[in-house]
């Protein structure tokens, strides 16, 4: 078979099966083809880590109810572990149990739920609640509680109004002097969330039971997050839960996740210690009844929606450098943009990515010349090779520091995420362009690093469409398709654009 | 027009007819020097080669006097890392643009060179010290300092196109064509220069020195040619240029084999590669145990250009 022949064999084998997979996700799964078409789901994971001592483990993770109740998904991911979940008058507890075990340990629970039912909602009340039991405060403290209480308590005695006033003021101290001294007990005193625990016991000084909640934040871009402390209060008919920290907003569940109600500890762990709950949110396009079918599939084409999510979310950046190596593959085969390296543009646009484009330009090209300069300096003392590029990556590291200190100075946030800057690029960039500069000319040297900026400017807006992000992380098989796509440019022999201007004085001859 | 692209090149010559394994021989100059040498083909003589830091140290007692040289990393590429010594005034070394190089400075560069600096690929490397080549004046007086080489690209033995390169000012010495060299078009058949550019552009006088480039009868023509069908044949690859410099006394001497050879000889002999690429594909096809004579007759007669009249 002629080398043509082999290669147009691999081309159409790799479209039929890329195009073929995602034809059956599509038509015979139904996870949607088209972005606008998704179903918004969000996916929490809860994530028990701790470390065994040795003896016989037991965990316990209190459950969300509308999580359990409303037929939402729900699985739990624990090798090893005995699981059950236990009902007690309307609360969940999932319960791990094993024998012997020494280590780390992550036990995983997930749950999905349509954007929207957060649980948020008022629940009504069994049993008459009684405002719970104060903790005494001593001397003058205590006077000045009541005094804030009464004079709260003279303005109104609707529950809700009592709880948006004491934590208006709780959150801005400097509003009264009262506040301030008692929040300086309670910081004193508890070491985890002193503001809910002074919520609660002024609510209680009022009439008002009131108890912690914890919920999570509908934030994909926080990664794995602490249990955000929500406070429930009753106001005569229902518990009403709400989030503190913005104690007029009610959680209209697109914002925020309640997990757990009802005042009980959120998770325990005998047999462990340094035992740490965390939540990773994921925003998922896949309606559940598809998901399992897709996880099921013997195909194994569930891929990356197999693993769990706080995995899961980091190939939300892998799956994009295909695209970015594509961009490049077209950017020099067809167009004959000159680059310093090959890919070293895809790595750039993977930090554009994080950084917005305009500041992340700014920073590298202050970054590339600013560590030219000091490799001129050290090109005068005659180093070696590969101490002259160790020396350009501590020269660069400083400067990233410098320059992350002045960032904050000024009031920019850009410099927390300046690590993402490949640094030993950075500094092979600078080795490389300082190269060519002597023995090319700084033209040369700097159309190399321009052409290395456009064709990654070029790559983070082809990586930015989310319609292509949403493919190539729902549909990671389109990326044979994608790869058949490459092998076909391979062999493209025309002229790059670029050579039609190198080559114009042929057609005037 | 059969202007040959980069894509068409790599995918068409390059990939097909040159294998990876071969490209040691001509990306190592101690090894492509030692198959000439095997083939009776004249090459710069070899002074020394420095291998290791301590060979580097001892530098001077290599060069043993010498006080003429070029110094080169043997796989370095473009003309990256070659410095070339004139003279030797006191305890400095002298290069062609006047500059004074110390005996630290020396010992330095070979330190670079042995650290893989110019290397492909930054590999460990070695540096070659050899005969600092004393270009003929003809080919002298057409070019702005620097030493002008002849190179010959071929395909399957058969030589396709030729081209004097000659630094300029601009090009402060080199004679790479992207940094300002001047590349002047040479007629296969008869070894006579045909067309010169300088940026792409066509000119007919040197822009530093004012000479006329057009119509010059390269010496030892059919030596070069026959120099290059033999590197093909020792070497193996099927797509190669050939870099040839004449020596006032010693003749035409090969230099180096390139397996990647540049595309700015079409502009410089105005003519596209494409032209001569297929009939030589044809003719391999036909006749694929060609001997040498009968490979230079037939790109003789057949890459015959049009001739300008001789240069007075």
């Amino acid at each position: 078979m002629s080398a043509q022949a082999k290669l147009l064999t691999a081309v159409v084998i790799l479209c039929v099966i890329g195009g073929g997979l995602a034809g059956y996700k599509s038509q015979k799964l139904g996870v949607p083809f088209w972005q606008d078409k998704r179903v918004d789901e969000w996916l929490v994971e809860a994530k028990l880590s701790f470390l065994a001592t040795g003896k016989d483990v037991e965990a316990r993770l209190a459950l969300p109810a509308n999580g359990v109740d409303e037929k939402t998904g729900q699985e739990s991911g624990s090798l090893g572990y005995h699981y059950h979940v236990d009902r007690d008058d309307g609360e969940y507890t999932a319960l791990w149990s094993a024998k012997n075990r020494e280590e780390a340990q992550a036990l995983y629970y997930r749950v999905r739920f349509k954007t929207g039912s957060g649980g948020g909602e008022p629940i009504e009340a069994t049993g008459e609640p009684q405002a719970s039991e104060i903790a005494k405060l001593p001397g003058s403290l205590g006077a000045a509680a009541e005094g804030v209480v009464s004079q709260a308590k003279s303005v109104t005695s609707n529950p809700d109004a009592l709880f948006v006033r004491f934590f208006q003021r709780i959150n801005s101290p400097e509003s009264s002097q009262e506040y301030a001294m008692i929040r300086r007990y309670y910081e004193g005193e508890y070491f985890a969330n002193p503001d809910i625990a002074m919520g609660i016991d002024l609510l209680g000084m009022a009439g008002v039971p009131a108890r912690i909640a914890y919920g999570v934040e509908l934030n994909e871009d926080t990664g794995a997050q602490d249990p955000l402390p929500l406070l429930e209060y009753f106001d005569g008919f229902a518990w009403k839960v709400r989030n503190p920290a913005e104690p007029t907003k009610a959680i209209n569940g697109n914002d925020i996740f309640v997990w757990q109600r009802g005042g009980g500890s959120l998770f325990e762990v005998t047999g462990g210690e340094n035992s740490r709950l965390s939540f990773t949110v994921v925003r998922d396009r896949i309606p559940l009844a598809s998901l399992t079918d897709l996880q099921e599939s013997p195909l194994l084409i569930a891929t990356i929606l197999a693993l769990p999510v706080s995995e899961r979310s980091v190939f939300r950046y892998i799956v994009l450098i295909p695209l970015g190596a594509f961009v490049v593959v077209l950017m020099r085969n067809i167009i004959g943009v000159p680059t310093l390296g090959t890919f070293m543009p895809v790595l750039l646009a993977l930090a554009l990515l994080e950084i917005a484009p305009v500041k992340g330009i700014l920073m590298f090209t202050i970054l590339v010349g600013a560590g030219l300069w000091f490799r001129f300096l050290l090109s005068r003392m005659n180093l070696l090779v590969v101490p002259r590029v160790a020396a350009c990556v501590v020269i660069v590291t400083l400067l990233m520091m410098l320059m992350s200190v002045i960032g904050y100075r000024l009031g920019f946030s850009v410099g927390v995420k300046i690590t993402l800057f490949p640094m030993i690029i950075i500094a092979w960039t600078l080795e490389r362009m300082s190269l060519i500069w002597e023995e090319e000319g700084k033209q040369s040297a700097i159309i190399q690093v321009a052409g290395s900026l456009v064709v990654a400017v070029f790559a983070f807006y082809f990586m930015k469409i989310s319609q292509i992000q949403y493919w190539a992380f729902y549909f990671p098989e389109m990326l044979l398709v994608l790869l058949a796509g490459i092998l076909l440019i391979g062999r493209y022999t025309g002229y790059r654009l670029s050579e039609l201007i190198r080559f114009k004085t042929f057609s005037n001859a | 027009m059969g202007v040959v692209g980069i894509n068409m090149r790599n995918a068409r010559f390059l990939l097909p007819n040159n294998p990876r394994r071969l490209y040691e021989l001509v990306d190592n100059k101690l090894r492509t020097k030692a198959l000439a040498e095997e083939r009776g083909m004249t090459v710069a003589e070899t002074y020394g080669v420095v291998r290791t830091p301590h060979d580097a140290s001892r530098i001077e007692k290599i060069l043993d006097g010498k006080t003429a040289f070029v110094i080169k990393p043997t796989r370095g590429s473009g003309g990256k890392g070659i410095m070339v010594i004139d003279k030797k005034v006191g305890k400095n070394f002298i290069k062609p643009s006047g500059v004074e190089v110390t005996p630290g400075d020396l010992k330095n560069h070979v330190s670079n060179i042995l650290a893989g600096l110019f290397s492909l690929g930054g590999k460990r490397d070695f540096a070659l010290i050899e005969y600092r080549v004393q270009p003929a004046k003809l080919l002298t007086d057409m070019s702005f300092q620097g030493a002008p080489d002849i190179r010959v690209v071929m395909l399957h033995g058969y030589p396709v196109m030729a081209m004097l390169r000659a630094a300029t000012k601009e090009s402060d010495g080199r004679s790479n064509l992207h940094q300002g060299a001047l590349g002047i078009g040479i007629d296969i058949a008869t070894g006579m220069s045909v067309r010169a550019i300088h940026h792409g552009n066509p000119v007919t006088h040197h822009p530093d020195v004012g000479v006329g480039l057009i119509g010059v009868q390269i010496p030892n023509w059919n030596t070069m040619l026959k120099m290059a069908v033999t590197c093909q044949e020792m070497t193996g690859l099927g797509y190669l240029g050939v870099d040839i410099m004449i020596d006032e006394t010693m003749g035409p001497l090969m230099i180096e084999v390139n397996a990647r050879p540049g595309l700015a000889i079409q502009m410089a002999n105005g003519i596209g590669l494409m032209n001569r690429l297929e009939p030589i594909v044809a003719e391999h096809r036909r006749k694929p145990a060609a001997d040498l004579a009968a490979k230079i007759a037939f790109s003789k007669k057949h890459f015959q250009a049009k001739l300008p009249a001789p240069r007075v």
